[in-house]
C-alpha cells in the first residue's frame, strides 16, 4: 500500500557525493524528508526521495557540499504526461471504457434454469411478450412484477427466483414435482367400477362399495365389479334408501393379450463419404454473416459448433460465431440377416414388456414367434398377464332413481 | 546519569527511551535493526554505521549494509549484522 502511494505521488532515485553525504542525510531528516533504499557503493550514495522532497534539496545540497543527479525517474507524475502525448490512444482508452460502462446498462443474456416442463422457447416467448429481452435496459426490468408474472402465468411453476447478475438476467424456477391433483367432487350420485376389458378375477381386495363379482368370475368387458349403491336396510330387510359411494377397490385379472411389432427386411442406412467442407459464420443477436457456399454437396447434413464472444465473465453479449461442417452423405439400402432381424425385434418386444412391467402388468406367459410376411418380419407375442381392472363410471341417475324408486314400491307392495 | 532522576522515572515506571531519551534498538535476528531515538548518522559504509545518540554512541558492523528508510524518527538497518557496539 505504502509503495502504490509512492507511486502515485512519484519519487525519483539520485545519486549523491561530495563532501559530507551524511550531513546530507542528516539535514534531509531534520527537516522531514524521507530517505529510503539507502545504499552505498565506495564513495556514491544512492537513495530514493519523494519528488515534492527533491525540489528542497537545492539548499541542503549547497550547505553540505554535496551533488545531486537524478538516475531513475518513477510513478504516476512521469507516466501521465507521457501517456497525454498519444492523444488517440487517450480516446481509444476513453472510448473503451465508456463502452464498457455504457453496456453495463443493458440485459445480454437471458437464463432459465430449473424448467423441465416449461420449455426454453416457452419461456423466451413469454418473456418477448413481457418486452423482456436481450439489449434492453436494466433499469426497465421490473424483476418482482416479473417474478408474479411467471407464477400467475405457468401453474406448475412453485418457486421462481429473477436476479441480474452483471448483465445476465438469470431466472430460477421450481416446477411442481407431484402432479397436479383435480379436487375431488362430493359425488352426489356415486360411481360404479366397471371392467375394461374380459378375463378372469385372481384377486380382489374391495375398500368402498358392494362387490359384484368374486375371485375366479370371468368376467367380460363392461360389466359392473363393484357398485356404487349401497343399500341400507329396514330391521326386517327391506331396502330403505340407498347410500350413493365412490367404488374403491383393488382388483387384478388375468387375461390373454396379443402384441405384434414389424420390421421391413430393408432398411437405409447414412454412408458418409468422408468429403467435408467447413464454412463459418458471425451472428449478432438474430443476424447473421455467413461464409458459406449454398449447396455444398447433393446430400449433406451439417454439424455445427458456435462459440459465444465471452470478454469478460459477467458481461455478456450476443455475438457469437461458429463453424459449419458439411459431410456429404450416401443413403445405402439394407436388407437385415435373419440373426440382425431376430436380436432388433427381441430388443422391441423386451422394451415392451419393461413398459407393462412400469404399468404394474405381471407377465405370466408369453409365446414369442417370429415369421416372415411378403416384404418384412414379424413377431407375434401371445401373452397371459395379469393387471389391475377397473375403471369408475358414474352411476346412471335414472338408473339409481329407478332402483331407489322401485325398492320403495317394493316396501309399499310388502 | 542523574541518579535522582533515574529513580523518580522507575517509581513511576515511566518508560526511559522517552524520558531520558535513550537509543531505542530493536533487532530482528541479524539481518534486520530498527533505531529510534538518534540524532543522525555520525558514519555510513558498506561495513559500518555509526549513529550518534544523545548520551552515546551506537556502532553496527557487518556486510551488505543498507539503509531502508530514514526520518527524523527511526530509521531500519537492513544487512548482515555482526555486531552492535556502544561507544
Amino acid at each position: 500500500m505504502i509503495a502504490f502511494l509512492k507511486y502515485i505521488k512519484g519519487y525519483v532515485r539520485i545519486r549523491i557525493w561530495g563532501l559530507s553525504p551524511e550531513r546530507f542525510m542528516n539535514l534531509c531528516s531534520n527537516r522531514d524528508i524521507l530517505l529510503w533504499n539507502i545504499e552505498k557503493d565506495e564513495d556514491i550514495y544512492t537513495m530514493c526521495i519523494s519528488l515534492k522532497a527533491f525540489y528542497q534539496l537545492r539548499p541542503i545540497a549547497r550547505k553540505t557540499g554535496t551533488r545531486v543527479v537524478i538516475l531513475q525517474r518513477v510513478g504516476l507524475p512521469f507516466f501521465v504526461p507521457v501517456i497525454l502525448s498519444r492523444k488517440i490512444f487517450c480516446l481509444g482508452l476513453i472510448l473503451c471504457v465508456a463502452f464498457w460502462i455504457g453496456s453495463s446498462y443493458f440485459v445480454w443474456d437471458i437464463e432459465c434454469s430449473g424448467n423441465y416442463q416449461i420449455t426454453d422457447d416457452v419461456m423466451m416467448t413469454f418473456l418477448k411478450e413481457q418486452d423482456v429481452k436481450v439489449g434492453m435496459l436494466k433499469s426497465k426490468l421490473d424483476i418482482e412484477a416479473l417474478e408474479k408474472e411467471i407464477r400467475r402465468s405457468f401453474n406448475e411453476v412453485t418457486w421462481t427466483s429473477a436476479k441480474l447478475n452483471g448483465t445476465k438476467l438469470i431466472i430460477d424456477m421450481k416446477e411442481n414435482d407431484v402432479p397436479l391433483i383435480p379436487a375431488i367432487k362430493e359425488d352426489q350420485g356415486g360411481k360404479n367400477l366397471i371392467a375394461q376389458y374380459d378375463g378372469t378375477i385372481v384377486s380382489m381386495i374391495v375398500r368402498n362399495g358392494v362387490p359384484k363379482v368374486a375371485i375366479g368370475d370371468v368376467i367380460t368387458k363392461g360389466c359392473v365389479l363393484v357398485e356404487g349403491m349401497i343399500p341400507i336396510y329396514n330391521e326386517d330387510t327391506t331396502v330403505r334408501e340407498y347410500q350413493y359411494v365412490t367404488s374403491d377397490a383393488d382388483i387384478f385379472v388375468r387375461r390373454k393379450m396379443t402384441h405384434q411389432e414389424v420390421l421391413r427386411f430393408d432398411y437405409i442406412k447414412k454412408e458418409y463419404t468422408g468429403r467435408e467442407k467447413a464454412g463459418y459464420y458471425f451472428r449478432l443477436g438474430e443476424k447473421e454473416i455467413k461464409f458459406t457456399m449454398e449447396r455444398p454437396f447433393l446430400v449433406y447434413d451439417s454439424l455445427i459448433k458456435e462459440q459465444s464472444l465471452r470478454v469478460l465473465k459477467k458481461l455478456d453479449i450476443p455475438v457469437f460465431f461458429g463453424q459449419i461442417t458439411y459431410r456429404e452423405y450416401q443413403n445405402m439400402e439394407y436388407r437385415y440377416s435373419k440373426e440382425q432381424a431376430k436380436e432388433l425385434l427381441l430388443q422391441k418386444i423386451n422394451k415392451f414388456f419393461a413398459t407393462l412391467e412400469e404399468k404394474g402388468v405381471h407377465i405370466i406367459e408369453k409365446n414369442v414367434r417370429i415369421e416372415t410376411e411378403v416384404d418384412q418380419w414379424v413377431l407375434n407375442a401371445d401373452l397371459t398377464v395379469e393387471e389391475a381392472v377397473g375403471e369408475l363410471i358414474e352411476i346412471p341417475m335414472d338408473d339409481s332413481m329407478e332402483n331407489g324408486q322401485s325398492s320403495v314400491e317394493a316396501d309399499a307392495v310388502e | 546519569m542523574n541518579p535522582k532522576k533515574e529513580k523518580i522515572i522507575e517509581t513511576f515506571q515511566l518508560p526511559k527511551d522517552v524520558c531520558l531519551g535513550a537509543l531505542r534498538v530493536t533487532l530482528t535476528g541479524n539481518s534486520e535493526a530498527w533505531i529510534e531515538n538518534y540524532r543522525g548518522i555520525l558514519e555510513y559504509t558498506g561495513t559500518m554505521i555509526l549513529l550518534q545518540g544523545k548520551k552515546c554512541q551506537v556502532c553496527f558492523e557487518g556486510t551488505r549494509l543498507s539503509i531502508d528508510y530514514y526520518t527524523n524518527e527511526d530509521m531500519k538497518i537492513s544487512g548482515h549484522i555482526t555486531c552492535v557496539r556502544y561507544q
